[in-house]
């Protein structure tokens, strides 16, 4: 395959990027590459070696390893070409690509269509300004678990863990499985910021003490890091004085939040919502620039897999029509809004012509809700919690209950009977 | 244990010591230069704001400071210094912001005092202040708080990369003939009726002249030999760096009496700190930060450009500069022969240091000779160098002809900053021996995810290169090592 033939380019090659190449070559694209950095297909799942994958996918309960292995197969039996070790370093609005890799050097090339599939990073120490010196030891759980299950060392032996973000608790028990001690789980919040599934497998069955309401308030060492101070928060975050408590340790690990990694999606014109940190897209994953689709974590951060494939497959889909009959579904223009307690809804806008799947975190936890798009569904829900995604399909059928001339839907989260 | 003889001994391989060494190396001396560290500009250096300008807000064109006169010496020399060592430099030009008419007293005294101080010196290269009005400031700075109804507009201010600028004087010097020695510590002195007896953790070292440049450690070196009696403060400088996408917010340093400073950076990040006029004595060594400092930095920074956002900070730290005694001026320097031992000299430069070393290092060259050293020209000196290649920078012709020659280049290992495995080999080939020297020669770990992703890679690559096992790669040398365990090696102990 020559690149000034590719039909579909999909820029990264985790799951997201794996599902969206795959789905494109079924929708009927002849040419799509995939473009990954890294040495392999397969992205993070490499070093995601504990289970959960694939629940709701495969209806089986997968390692990362596993799940990852199932598309890269794939991949590589649709003909899809990989272009590893290959960096895309700049993205153009016509949907220009530059990429650097050590057989090619720097190439460029104009695919038909694009998808993004970039995945997300992970919020450092810098970002979160924690006060006090600048040791070795303080690093992300997710690069602490590169080291661990890829490249085979510990990090530490006592570890503090800042955040209760899935990484983290899943870095506590892996560390402990390791035969390090895991001091703390430190979370500023009054609830855990993962799922509870690995609240209860990773914090509570090995007995790993949690520390809610609490921040990091200072670092200490000189060359490694020795010691980290925590204090209780009040209701606006800020730590108590007098509650500071000192808790000596060799490693501290951050698991505070991900951030999308849209630095070529702002490279080519591409509008970003400040809420998720992702491309702005209808239903059909399309964004502001013809042509170029997103799915996955670099549109918002997924907690589960299974939904990055769907999602990227949508994105897969929608990128091969366009390669094909070289025009743009309509752009949705009816504004999809985030109402009571909802932090934010991708796709931002719908057409109100073809089926949507809504993806929704609420702001707050709560219990007993219904969701309620606009006038035209509702939807009973138990528990909602921020670190639990909500799936809403809008069928065609639903969609039929639109009124003519819509312009924005509300997407709210209400409270169920009593008030 | 060694036994090293030489002429003149430079401690320290800070901006100061490196820029002394080069200008020595001018002449056919035998000099050598001592650093604790592993790698030449971690102290001090590696805190600057990266900002060369004269000093106005602190010093304010005050002919009897020595700070003020070497400042305004070395100014016009370090965009020459810079071209010949291949390091970026650009003049940026600043803005002092005027809130209203009662602000403008501080401007105006500066403007005075400029004149006054270039009319009579004259110094080449430098450019008139002026005063630009409300609608000039909004049409250079858009994004600047439109509160200021304009601006003393110093066109003579650069930035530049200072721990790069170290590590090339400092090549530079060797190159030039001047014996540099890394994790060479000065443990003590003892002085001799014409010599110097410098015992280190290598070694000792007999040597006619001393210069102490030994950054904050500056007092303890003179204390070694009662060299002298002035106390040193140190004052903490909080600055934070923000993310490139918010790098074009400003293009001038912009600059508030009260507020701090924000300032674009060589590299295309935007840079805020505390002003100079509202620094913070700390304890001796002391380079944590705190969150009030933080709090009021970022405050300040939003008074003069409300779009920055807490948000965009990728990292922060604390910048530190030593003070000489309180009596002899805040921000006075200490550049001279100690009153009480010949032949040893001090040379801490204090606030704005940078922009001052090539003066420093020329003035040296006096003081040497003036305390008796003969000074004949090296014929073989060459000030040209060529630094490492930055692939970032390159034109996509560029690329692909360097990838052509050597496919590392095609291997991008930091995705923030595009920094590729041929640029992190050659670091290393240059004398980078920890990760902290890969990324201040080159970059990686300095982007947006601080080394998240590379972290890892530059690991290997560090481990391969030295020939040594990842688990001891260091962060900055000493106990920072980043892997403490190979993996089950805990296990293993535990049974």
């Amino acid at each position: 395959m020559k690149l000034k033939d590719v039909d579909v380019a999909v820029i990264g090659a985790g799951p997201a990027g794996m599902a969206a190449a795959i789905k494109a070559r079924e929708a009927g694209a002849e040419n799509v590459v995939i473009m990954e950095r890294a040495e392999e297909l397969g992205g993070l799942l490499h070093q995601c070696v504990h289970n959960g994958f694939g629940l709701l996918y495969f209806n089986q309960d997968l390692t990362g390893p596993e799940y990852g292995h199932r598309f890269i197969e794939k991949v590589m039996d649709t003909g899809i070409q990989p272009l590893l070790e290959t960096m895309v370093v700049r993205l153009d609005e016509d949907r220009q690509i530059g990429a650097v890799n050590t057989q090619e050097g720097y190439i460029t090339f104009k695919p038909k269509s694009i998808v993004l599939a970039m995945g997300c990073r992970e919020r450092s120490r810098g970002a979160l300004n924690i006060p006090g010196t600048r040791p070795s030891g303080v690093l992300t759980a997710g690069t602490a678990q590169r080291f661990v299950n890829v490249e085979g060392f510990v990090p530490g032996n006592k570890t503090v863990i800042l955040g209760s973000g899935d990484i983290g608790m899943i870095m506590a028990r892996r560390l402990t499985l390791e035969g390090a001690q895991v001091e703390a789980v430190v979370e500023i919040l009054p609830y855990i910021g993962g799922l509870i599934r690995n609240e209860v497998q990773c914090l509570h069955d090995f007995e790993i003490p949690l520390f809610l309401q609490h921040t990091i308030t200072r670092i200490h060492g000189e060359e490694r890091v020795n010691a980290v101070t925590i204090a209780q928060v009040d209701g606006r975050r800020n730590p108590i004085a007098g509650t500071e408590r000192t808790i000596a340790c060799d490693t501290l690990l951050l698991s505070v939040g991900l951030i999308p990694e849209n630095e070529l999606s702002s490279m080519a014109g591409i509008q970003l919502d400040p809420v998720t940190g992702g491309a702005l897209v209808d239903e059909l994953r399309q964004t502001n620039v013809p042509g170029v689709f997103a799915g996955g974590n670099v549109l918002h951060v997924h907690d589960l897999v299974d939904n990055v494939s769907w999602e990227s497959e949508l994105a897969g889909e929608s990128a091969a029509k366009f390669a094909i009959d070289g025009k743009q579904g309509k752009r949705g223009e009816i504004r999809v809004k985030a109402g009571r307690n909802i932090r934010y809804v991708v796709p931002q806008t719908i057409s109100g012509q073809r089926e949507a799947t809504l993806y929704m975190r609420v702001s707050e936890p709560e219990e007993m809700v219904r969701i309620k798009v606009g006038d035209i569904m509702t939807k009973g829900v138990r528990v909602v919690k921020p670190s639990e995604m909500l799936k809403i399909e809008l069928s065609a059928e639903i969609l039929k209950k639109l009124k003519e001339g819509t312009k924005e839907i509300v997407v709210d989260c209400e409270k169920r009977g009593g008030k | 244990m060694s036994q090293i003889e030489t002429e003149v001994l430079i401690i320290g391989g800070g901006v100061g010591g490196a820029a002394i060494a080069r200008e020595l190396s001018k002449y056919k001396v035998d000099a050598t230069l001592v650093e604790k560290g592993v790698d030449f500009g971690q102290g001090i250096t590696k805190c600057s704001s990266t900002i060369m300008c004269q000093g106005a807000n602190v010093l304010e064109f005050r002919p009897e400071y020595h700070n003020s006169r070497l400042v305004w010496a070395g100014m016009p020399l370090m965009e020459p210094l810079c071209r010949e060592l291949d390091i970026p430099f650009k003049k940026i030009g600043s803005l002092e912001l005027v809130e209203n008419q009662a602000g403008m007293g501080h401007p105006e005294k500066m403007m005075r005092r400029f004149n006054e101080w270039s009319g009579k010196y004259r110094p080449a290269g430098i450019e008139p202040l002026q005063f630009i009005d409300r609608e000039t400031l909004r049409s250079w700075e858009p994004n600047v708080n439109k509160k200021f109804i304009g601006a003393l507009y110093d066109p003579n201010i650069a930035i530049n990369d200072p721990v790069r600028l170290t590590i090339a004087l400092a090549e530079n010097a060797r190159r030039n003939g001047v014996n540099t020695l890394l994790e060479t510590e000065v443990l003590g002195i003892s002085a001799g009726t014409d010599e110097f007896e410098v015992q280190t953790n290598n070694g000792s070292i007999r040597c006619r002249y001393i210069i102490n440049a030994a950054g904050e450690y500056v007092g303890k070196l003179a204390q070694m030999v009662n060299a002298d009696d002035f106390v040193l403060y140190p004052a903490k400088l909080y600055q934070a760096v923000l993310d490139k996408k918010v790098g074009g917010l400003i293009n001038h340093l912009v600059i508030a009496t009260e507020n701090g400073m924000v300032t674009p950076t060589i590299h295309g990040n935007l840079f805020f700190g505390i002003s100079p006029g509202s620094q913070r004595l700390g304890k001796a060594h002391d380079h944590s930060t705190d969150k009030k400092l933080a709090d009021t930095a970022l405050r300040h920074a939003q008074t003069l450009v409300p779009d920055i956002s807490a948000g965009d900070i990728i990292n922060s730290f604390v910048g530190f500069i030593v003070f000489r005694n309180f009596e002899i001026g805040w921000h006075e320097c200490t550049v001279g022969v100690s009153r009480w031992v010949p032949r040893f000299i001090n040379a801490s430069i204090g606030y704005p240091g940078i922009c001052a070393t090539p003066a420093v290092g020329k003035e040296m060259i006096e003081i040497l000779s003036q305390q008796g050293l003969q000074l004949e020209e090296n014929p073989k000196f060459d000030p040209y160098q060529k630094a490492m290649p930055d692939f970032s920078e390159l034109s996509d012709e560029e690329k692909k002809k360097l990838i052509a020659q050597d496919p590392r280049y095609g291997h991008v290992v930091c995705r923030c900053e595009t920094v590729t495995e041929g640029e992190i080999v050659e670091a290393i080939k240059r004398g980078a021996k920890t990760l902290d020297g890969v990324k201040f020669r080159c970059r990686p770990g300095m982007g947006r995810c601080q080394g998240g992703f590379c972290g890892p890679r530059v690991t290997k690559i560090l481990a391969r290169e030295l020939g040594i096992p990842e688990e001891e790669v260091t962060k900055k040398d000493g106990e920072s090592r980043n892997l403490l365990y190979k993996g089950k090696e805990l296990l293993e102990a535990q049974q």
